[in-house]
């Protein structure tokens, strides 16, 4: 029972404590650049986006996509 | 914006909340802009939980078999070059509203993708052990008909053998 219990306490801070892993595909002059001025000036934003810099918004293939949620990604965000 | 909503729908097919893919915009002088969309974002996909367990979505082991199938049917040549014409078609059109893209990646690539994901998935599934009709369109999200329709050219090619409704993959093919 006390096992139980702590399963199931152990679940809810699993599901309190949930950190999404998103990656996000930034295009180099718009949303990268927009990042790094967010950092810059201090704004405060979540830390789960992994971020990978594309040269374009438009060299991203349905193939990453895909490929970053078989991986594990809970999410994926798309800057351009 | 055709290959976002392509990947959206192929992964709605393949029972993952299409929600969890966003497109957003945001220049590099809206750094407030930026902050607010990942703050959203992040946030939106906290409510909705570890990936397969949102509402309507499969199990994760099965995500992962039909997402790996999914990645290989998106490199597939018959979806690319649905992909490229509809591209043409909407530039020859000038019509790039939301309903036009949407409609024509359900007509055009979904179907293709959908075929080619599902024959390949059920090439994975029969790797391990022969496996009948239902339980290929139960693990696949097919319909028998559609699977009866993707497995007979590969039945055809003798890469596959069936015997009444049992599929089995021929080895070394």
């Amino acid at each position: 029972m006390a096992k139980e219990n702590a399963v199931a306490k152990e679940n809810e801070m699993a599901q309190e404590g949930f950190d999404p892993k998103i990656l996000g595909f930034f295009c180099h002059w718009c949303c990268y650049a927009a990042a790094d001025s967010a950092g810059v000036s201090r704004y405060q934003y979540p830390p789960n986006v992994r971020v990978i810099r594309v040269m374009c918004t438009g060299r991203i293939d349905a193939r990453f996509v895909i490929e970053a949620f078989r991986c594990g990604a809970d999410g994926v965000f798309t800057g351009g | 914006m055709i290959v976002t909503e392509a990947s959206r729908q192929l992964l709605e097919d393949c029972g993952v909340d299409s929600d969890r893919l966003a497109l957003e915009w945001a220049s590099a002088a809206e750094a407030p802009r930026f902050v607010e969309l990942i703050t959203g974002y992040v946030s939106k996909i906290k409510e909705k939980g570890p990936i397969g367990s949102g509402k309507g979505e499969v199990p994760l082991e099965v995500i992962e078999r039909r997402l790996a199938a999914a990645v290989k049917a998106a490199g597939a040549r018959k979806p690319r070059t649905r992909l490229g014409n509809l591209a043409k078609k909407l530039a020859k059109d000038g019509d790039y509203s939301k309903e036009a893209i949407s409609q024509g990646v359900r007509e055009k690539i979904l179907p293709a993708m959908r075929s080619e994901r599902i024959g390949l998935e059920a090439r994975m599934i029969l790797q391990e052990e022969p496996k009948d009709l239902d339980t290929l369109c139960k693990e696949t999200g097919a319909s028998a008909e559609e699977l009866e329709k993707i497995m007979a050219p590969m039945v055809k090619k003798g890469t596959v053998s069936r015997e009444n409704d049992t599929f089995s993959l021929v080895s070394g093919k």
